[in-house]
């Protein structure tokens, strides 16, 4: 089981992915937008973040370049693009270690990330940012 | 936690709704519960939170509750409770209802906000019990059918998934047998499937996919015995509907692959009985994406078949203005081989080598312009003769140019007989000028002349035609072609050796005898 929070600003795919992820057995917290969800890694850190791109106020990359420096998110970065998203940004998730899958989420795919995470595991994506202790609180 | 970000919006939404129901006026308050629920946890009524449960909703407390214990219990007992009090003078209510399918208890709770026992009547509390009971089954209803419908967007989820992953895997890939690899993998990967094998129309089996098993051994396909497997396809392609079935202890689909022509080859795909059942979800995916394999594959087939069709009739046109001149029987058929032979040598891209040897097989489709009698003349062409014959090229492409597909096919027609000192016809290009395909053609059309036997000669030997060849390196003949054709033809002949006797059958002098009679 693992803490998950999901950064996604269309509700019914954010409920979709949270219901999925919590029939899985894993904890999952919601944010609709990349400012909330900071907010919340910051007064709790969580095991996995699962974020959009494309979001109002903050956005998935602002977020992920927020919070991956301060070790909120323990395991890894999961991130939901589109299909036709530029290869620049893929390349910059991809040098952030995150794992990217192309929207719309594959459930089988999700889950088999999500687990591999979770046990330390590499993904297809370099990953796992460095454990809590070596970074300093959030 | 703030209303964006619940753990559990289910849970959350049940609190809201026995919060919503709960009223307050009058100097008393009405307040609503949910317990017993085997899927949500337990909203005990904000009276009972307050006076016994310490704000605690745990399980634990509420059974020193003699009320709640019979709420919990979801028991016929709760009916003696209804409308009854408990032990703090409330007046309290219960109902049994069901939530999200499964049994729930609706419980009621009316008194004064501080104390003492209430004046309101009875007809109030029960009526509100009624409306809490009936509204908590709606959620409940609601929850279930979205439970349903986000399990269906899930599924469809996936099935797109895998439809856009495949088609990209596919985009590139003009082999059958490949797509075919690739479907069926996936399909293997996606039903958690052991092993997964394809039963032809003729009852052949394929395997394609088979997973190791945890003993080591790799399992040889579905473990079913000939006739289970036949009696499973059998169904399949008769109803064309996807089945499932327990067999020999091991789950097994079958699903319908449509190819070209109708055929139906079936699909089985089976796993260890401990994997669990295959489910509705996983007939519905291998159904859609068999379906829509099987229109790639047939689509694959329908384009394979059509391009062999295309060079069938093309090459029996071209046997048949072959045989217009005795003498360069099977010259067009080779020309087409030993241009892609050379084509490849030279590592031109398969698609290309493929437009080549249309080229070298169409070069002298203009011969067919050429009176016979100039044509098939034996002895030396007079110069008025010989410029007739040099209008081939031009009538070639003349007779092909309407055929906007052809492109590079008419560069090889035009400028086969252009060399690279500019002294060729029709425009006397030189060296680079002259498209690479048409040097090709020329080279290999300069081969096939020097072996086979004319009228005022025998053929030349391999070796003789190759000396002869070469000396003309750099004027008349391209030497990077050249050289190439050399080591292709000359591994051809070292590693098919039948092939190149067949193909070859230098010095055949039998149709020399009427040549043009
Ligand atoms: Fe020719």
């Amino acid at each position: 089981m693992s803490r998950i929070l999901v950064a996604e600003d269309d509700p019914h795919i954010l409920r979709l992915i949270s219901m999925w992820l919590q029939r899985e057995g894993h904890v999952v917290f919601e944010a609709r937008n990349g400012l909330a969800a900071r907010d919340l890694v910051r007064a709790e850190p969580v095991d996995i973040l699962v974020s959009d791109i494309n979001m109002p106020g903050m956005d998935g990359l602002a977020l992920i370049e927020s919070v991956i420096g301060e070790g909120c998110v323990r395991r890894g970065v999961i991130v939901l693009t589109n299909r036709w998203d530029h290869a620049e940004i893929r390349d910059r998730l991809a040098d952030w270690g995150v794992t990217v899958l192309p929207k719309p989420f594959s459930p089988s795919r999700l889950s088999e990330v999500v687990e591999s995470l979770a046990a330390g595991r590499p993904t297809t994506a370099r990953m796992a940012p460095p454990p809590v202790s070596e970074r300093g609180a959030c | 936690m703030s209303t964006q970000t619940s753990a559990s919006t289910d849970q959350g939404l049940l609190r809201d709704l026995v919060g919503g129901l709960s009223v307050s006026g009058d100097g008393r308050t009405l307040s609503v519960g949910v317990v017993g629920s085997a899927a949500y946890a337990s909203q005990p009524p904000g009276h009972c939170l307050d006076a016994c449960l310490e704000g605690d909703p745990g399980a634990a407390l509420m059974r020193g509750c003699e009320f709640l214990r019979g709420a919990l219990r979801n028991a016929a007992d709760v009916a003696q409770l209804c409308d009854g009090k408990c032990s703090k003078g409330f007046r309290a209510a219960a109902q049994v209802t069901s939530i999200a399918g499964s049994p729930a208890t609706v419980v009621t709770v009316e008194g004064p906000l501080t104390g003492g026992p209430g004046r309101c009547s009875p007809v109030d509390l029960l009526g509100r019990l009624d409306d809490a009971a009936r509204l908590v089954q709606r959620i409940g209803q609601m929850l279930e059918e979205n439970a349903g419908f986000a399990n269906e967007i899930l599924q469809n989820y996936e099935q797109l998934n895998l439809i856009f992953d495949l088609t990209q895997q596919i985009a590139n890939v003009t082999d059958v047998r490949e797509i075919e690899k690739v479907l069926l993998e996936r399909v293997a990967r996606l039903l958690s499937s052991d092993a997964v094998c394809v039963v032809a129309a003729e009852g052949a089996c394929r395997t394609y996919f088979a997973q190791p098993q945890p003993d080591g051994a790799v399992s040889r396909g579905p473990a079913l015995n000939p006739a289970e497997l036949a009696q499973a396809a059998d169904f399949v392609r008769r109803t064309r509907h996807v089945r499932v079935a327990v067999v020999g202890g091991r789950q097994v689909i079958a699903a319908p692959l449509v190819r070209l022509d109708d055929k139906v080859e079936v699909v089985l795909a089976d796993r260890s009985a401990g994997r669990g059942a295959f489910s509705a979800g996983d007939m519905m995916l291998i159904e859609s994406v068999l379906a829509f394999g099987g229109q790639i594959i047939s689509n694959t087939e329908l384009h394979e078949r059509m391009h062999r069709m295309l060079l069938e009739v093309t090459r029996a046109l071209v046997a048949a203005i072959d045989k217009k001149d005795h003498y360069t029987s099977g010259h067009s058929e080779r020309g087409g081989f030993l241009t892609r032979l050379t084509a490849q040598e030279l590592g031109v891209p398969p698609a290309q080598q493929q437009t080549m040897e249309w080229a070298g097989l169409l070069h002298d489709v203009g011969k067919i312009g050429i009176p016979e009698e100039i044509l098939c003349k034996p002895g030396k062409l007079t110069p008025e003769e010989w410029e007739v014959v040099k209008q081939h090229p031009r009538m070639g492409y003349e007779i092909l140019q309407p055929i906007a597909s052809l492109g590079v096919i008419l560069d090889g027609v035009l400028y086969h007989h252009e060399y690279p000192d500019g002294s060729g016809y029709p425009e006397g290009l030189r060296g680079d000028q002259i498209p690479l395909v048409a040097r090709i053609v020329h080279v290999v059309d300069t081969f096939d002349a020097l072996t086979s036997t004319r009228a005022y000669r025998r053929a030349y030997s391999i070796e003789r035609a190759i000396e002869i060849i070469r000396a003309e390196e750099g004027s008349r003949i391209d030497t990077e072609v050249a050289e190439a054709f050399f080591r292709a033809l000359t591994r051809y002949r070292r590693e098919n050796p039948a092939d190149f006797a067949a193909r070859f059958s230098i010095g055949s002098e039998k149709e020399c005898e009427n040549a043009c009679a």
